[in-house]
């Protein structure tokens, strides 16, 4: 039998981590993702027992998390489930609406302060034109990050996620850790 | 510059591609006797005009909308920004 062994979207055995002064970066290679949009007149389901949030809102309940992607459009999240099939887990919860397979069109990179909000804000603000303001815990924007299209989850205070498209893992990895980098020589 | 989204708040111009005149969400009837010509001007001719303009935009880098935006073309000045589906939805109840 052919000998296949599995890698991350940035080409390694083990998801990549590295620290730069306040700043973690983990790549969160189990993120199983599924997009959900709803249907002309339909109303929203409750999938996994999710409200699903307004405009630019992001949930967390238990082990699965939503965030908003559009009008009637969100992106369903299932931690630790990549392996799983998990288009037909959320469609079992919203059979109605339009469920899409996402988990590996998508690379996810959590990052975590251990200083709280200020070197997390201070980072957005080199690499994103939003208002950090608008950005709070519960928060989502999709927006551009050096000319590639990213979301960026605001989770909570001191953490956050970036996920962009797969194929351009490499180059978001970059991005983010040379700006961490920055960041961390100049204080 | 900055372009006023209804839903997302100002987002930065970048963020979105531009398509041109609004004109092209009033699509003719098909079933009018005129139907040749009124789609000959359809899809040829388009306004562009220097001043006021309503123009279609979508939010590639963003939430996916398509915005009717109207801009002077002179000043560049936004002066707003509506959904295109409530637009063509209000012309539609018309």
């Amino acid at each position: 039998m052919t000998d296949l062994s599995p890698i991350t979207a940035l080409g390694d055995a083990a998801p990549r981590q590295t620290s730069f002064g306040a700043l973690t970066i983990q790549e969160n290679a189990g993120l199983g993702l599924a997009s959900l949009y709803l249907r002309k007149g339909q109303t929203a389901p409750a999938p996994f027992g999710m409200r699903l949030p307004e405009v630019s809102g992001a949930v967390q309940a238990g082990d699965y998390g939503a965030f908003w992607t559009g009008p009637g459009q969100w992106m369903i999240e299932l931690p630790n489930r990549a392996e799983a099939d998990v288009a037909a887990l959320v469609l079992a919860e919203a059979t109605e609406a339009s469920v899409s397979e996402q988990t590996h069109g998508f690379v996810a990179f959590e990052i975590t302060s251990k200083a709280g909000a200020d070197p997390l804000e201070a980072l957005l603000s080199k690499l994103i034109d939003i208002d950090t303001a608008a950005l709070g815990p519960g928060r989502v924007v999709r927006t551009g990050l050096e000319h590639m299209t990213v979301f960026v989850i605001r989770r909570a205070e001191d953490r956050l996620a970036v996920l962009g498209m797969r194929s351009f893992a490499g180059a978001l990895w970059h991005a983010l850790e040379t700006t961490c980098q920055r960041l961390e020589s100049k204080t | 510059m900055l372009i006023p989204h209804p839903l997302l708040g100002p987002r930065n111009a970048q963020e979105f591609t531009y398509l041109g005149d609004a004109q092209l969400l009033r699509r003719p009837d098909p079933q009018a006797p005129d139907a040749e010509a009124a789609f000959c001007d359809y899809v040829f001719q388009r306004s562009n005009p220097a001043g006021v303009h309503q123009e279609l935009w979508f939010h590639e880098q963003g939430d996916r909308s398509w915005l009717v935006v109207t801009r002077n073309t002179v000043t560049h000045e936004i002066l707003g920004a509506e959904l295109a589906c409530d637009v063509a939805k209000r012309e539609g109840a018309q």
